[in-house]
């Protein structure tokens, strides 16, 4: 069994290390601390007398500092120890550790502190087996100091370890040779810069703009604003109020400022995605309109900024194209892999636009709609300029780069999630059933902003024909009337994928499900092969590809399930989004701590606990969202021109349940709602949190 | 045939470029380095348009580099963002316009639309 880690973030530096807070490179997880998707510590190993320490106990203080109780030697004899240690560390651009020494006996002692150092400097792309870097060290002994140093070409990276004690300095780390008097303390700081050197010797981003606005010192402070301008909730299932703050806090661990841009985007998340994605952003931006709005016009306008410009096949890109995903690392630097800007992703595009229209719904703020008229337009164009490979009027995707693309270019991304039910690949360009649907929406939504904010009605006549014709024709083409579901794709020739998954829910979501096959398909949703007990699996058990542990291919996603049960309420399926609800609320609850990005798609009855896949992290933007997104859906927000309509229809277990001061175009609205035997029975006091 | 960096910001940069969102408004400044001089070049964006001269004023962005990387970039050899993170340019101020660069130098030269692509990339690839 595998240790645990612990790990303490902020933007997308983080550093993850085992539960005593030693750092050593692991090929399974990346261990060490890591900024600008490059690892800055590869060993950080504190070690007294020579001897390694344990784990006493332990404080996750918040997202970003984190404080560890050890004592030396092994776990047999550590019962009467004589000296104490406690490393308490934090992240912001920089890293910190606080090493302090007790002596808890009656004589002095003399010690021998030392902390292990080095650094790979590998890129998150390589953790498995990272390459060999020459790493140039220079030990500045009357500085307390130790400099690692890597350049290729004008690429260059440092890690400079500062104490402020006196340290003997060599290659391999810092030793301090201590006494400390009886029921005395001995403290050192040790400060890790992440140097990004710029020309001149400058660290880059000490050049930018963005970066100089970065205010990190009131950390504390704005992580309390951020989850005191959070609605407030009361619930009558104490759990549910606790899993809202968790959720809201791995939203906030889980922003960054990206170099172009002084206000902070959601990251994937830890460990692997702590960076921007296109696709993770919109959905999290989605998710969280009614409670975490702020986060939405910076990922809007970061997206637009990198908003695509050129044909490439390399990166992907074409004209009006959303990112897929941006890095920072040495590989996407010089062209290893494709990501310093990548556009490998056929869904960004017109999740931007909904994005863009649905912001708008809740905020009232017409005016980011103008900004970004140029980008939107852009988007909308692309969909049918660049998206619709095959000329047939859906969308599709394709790489453009067979050595480092991405074959699966929708929100199902792992390179065997698409196949039909007796595990046939299809043929490429492919049409995801979901795209259909972002795509109807974006072009509704797109055509209500061009006659309501950008005074175009004739661009918007267009848009609706246009998306009018698209809803008919999908549900022509890609409906299965024997099986009672839409097609998951189709295949260049017009050949349906018929494999029954949860991108069907998507559709609801989109609104592009006509009515009379709406019942059909909540129905499927909601079926024994599709619905574990933790929630709705991405692919139906019973078909020859399922695989209860595949992503893809049968595992449970919150943020899948979030999209699918607020679809399932806009069809008027109450009971069903509401079970679904139930279903990741429990799942959370029984697991405890972050929401994990997905688990195993294993039936409730037979594991009875949710069960956690090795590729799942913890926390991530859209399963942090995605819990918000069903409380509303189960509340029924929805704004309606300046007003937020509340529409509740809780789960049974859920009681009274209360969000206050949701922010909007309206000012502060408060919601209610009870279950039903909550309203029939008079209820209890409920616990309150965030505000 | 490729043009230098200096013949495409002469010719193909100043005028009006419908790509540019019509919100852009800067200027930038290209430091483009050889040895024992730096050429500037000074662009103003505004109204979906860019005025190019030869100017040492202070811009919005200074972005600065060796002429062979500015070369590359007329070239559609290589990509801003990279060029960036490789450290081969180095910029000062307000980055965000940077990626208008995106929209004023061309991207490589043998890119496909993705529905050529569909239809003849295989045989060439």
């Amino acid at each position: 069994m595998r240790q645990e880690l612990v790990h303490v973030m902020a933007g997308n530096a983080f550093a993850i290390s085992d539960a005593q807070g030693d750092m050593r490179p692991d090929p399974a997880a990346p261990t060490g601390l890591f900024s600008f998707d490059t690892r800055f510590l590869s060993h950080w190993v504190l070690t007294v007398d020579g001897s390694p320490l344990n784990a006493l106990s332990r404080d996750d203080m918040t997202y970003f500092e984190a404080r560890f109780f050890l004592v030396p030697g092994t776990a047999s004899h550590y019962v009467d120890a004589e000296v104490s240690v406690i490393r308490h560390r934090s992240v912001d651009d920089a890293f910190h550790e606080r090493v302090t020494v007790l002596n808890h006996s009656a004589a002095p002692t003399d010690l021998t502190v030392r902390m292990q150092v080095a650094s790979d400097f590998a890129d998150t792309a390589e953790i498995a087996a990272p390459r060999r870097r020459p790493v140039a060290v220079d030990a500045v002994a009357e500085k307390s100091q130790l400099r690692l140093r890597y350049q290729r070409d004008r690429f260059t990276r440092e890690t400079v370890v500062t104490a402020t004690t006196p340290a003997e300095v060599d290659e391999e780390g810092l030793t301090f040779r201590i006494r400390i008097e009886p029921n005395e303390s001995w403290t050192t700081d040790l400060h890790v810069a992440c140097v990004i050197r710029g020309e001149g010797a400058r660290d880059l981003r000490a050049d930018l703009e963005a970066h100089q606005r970065r205010v990190r010192h009131h950390m504390r402070a704005d992580l309390h604003g951020w989850l005191d301008r959070a609605p407030g909730l009361i619930s009558g299932r104490p759990a549910v109020s606790a899993i809202y703050r968790t959720c809201l806090t791995d939203l906030a661990a889980l922003r960054y400022t990206p170099l172009a841009y002084p206000d902070s985007v959601p990251v994937g998340g830890l460990p692997w995605a702590m960076s921007l994605y296109g696709r993770d952003a919109l959905v999290t931006c989605l998710e969280t309109l009614p409670f975490t709005p702020e986060l939405t016009p910076a990922t809007l306008r970061i997206l637009a900024v990198t908003q695509g410009g050129q044909l490439d096949d390399q990166h992907d890109e074409e004209p009006g194209k959303i990112l897929a995903e941006t890095r920072y690392g040495e590989s996407a630097a010089f062209g290893d892999r494709e990501t310093s800007l990548y556009y490998g992703a056929a869904d960004t595009t017109p999740l931007f636009v909904v994005l863009l229209d649905e912001y708008e719904r809740w905020s009232g703020d017409a005016e980011l709609v103008r900004e970004l008229r140029h980008p939107a337009r852009m988007a909308l164009d692309w969909i049918d300029e660049y998206g619709d490979l095959c000329g047939d009027g859906y969308l599709r995707y394709r790489t453009r780069n067979p050595d480092g693309g991405v074959q699966n270019q929708c929100w199902k991304n792992s390179p065997d999630a698409i196949r039909d039910r007796h595990g046939r690949v299809p043929a490429l360009p492919r049409a995801t059933c979901e795209l259909q649907g972002y795509a109807y929406d974006a072009k509704r939504r797109g055509a209500r902003l061009a006659r309501e904010v950008w005074g175009d009605p004739e661009y918007a006549d267009r848009l609706e024909r246009e998306a009018a014709a698209l809803r008919e024709r999908f549900n022509r083409d890609w409906w299965l009337p024997e099986r009672g579901y839409y097609a998951l794709a189709l295949e260049p020739d017009g050949t349906p994928v018929d494999a029954l998954t949860s991108n069907v829910g998507h559709l609801l979501w989109s609104g592009i499900v006509d009515d009379d096959k709406a019942d059909a398909v909540a129905a499927n949703l909601l079926d024994p092969r599709m619905f574990s007990g933790w929630g709705v699996r991405t692919y139906a058990e019973g078909q020859l590809p399922y695989n209860p542990v595949g992503s893809h291919l049968g595992a449970v996603w919150p943020s899948d399930n979030a999209l699918v049960a607020a679809g399932l309420r806009r069809y008027g399926f109450d009971v069903e989004a509401a079970r679904i609800t139930d279903a990741v609320f429990t799942l959370a609850e029984t697991l405890g701590g972050s929401v994990p990005e997905l688990v195993a798609g294993y039936d409730r009855q037979v594991t009875r606990y949710p069960v956690r896949l090795p590729a799942a992290g913890r926390p991530q933007s859209w399963a942090a969202g995605a819990l918000p997104m069903l409380l509303a859906t189960i509340l029924g927000l929805r704004p309606c021109g300046d007003n937020l309509l509340v529409d509740p229809a809780l789960p049974a277990g859920f009681g009274r349940v209360e969000l206050l001061d949701i922010p909007g175009r309206w000012g502060y609205a408060d919601a209610y709602g009870r279950d039903r035997a909550a309203a029939k029975a008079s209820h209890g006091e409920g616990v309150r949190t965030a505000g | 045939m490729a043009m230098s960096a200096a013949e495409h910001l002469a010719s193909r940069v100043p005028g009006r470029h419908p790509d540019l969102p019509e919100t852009t408004a800067g200027t930038l400044r290209l430091d483009i380095r050889e040895e024992g001089y730096t050429d500037h070049w000074y662009l103003t964006i505004a109204d979906q348009s860019v005025e190019v001269s030869r100017s040492y004023e202070e811009a919005d962005l200074v972005v600065s580099g060796q002429r062979g990387v500015f070369d590359r970039l007329a070239a559609g050899g290589t990509h801003i963002g990279s060029a960036l993170l490789r450290n081969d340019v180095t910029v000062r101020g307000n980055l965000r316009l940077l990626l208008s660069l995106r929209r004023l130098f061309p991207g490589p030269p043998d890119a496909h639309h993705p529905r050529a692509y569909c239809l003849h990339g295989n045989g060439r690839r």
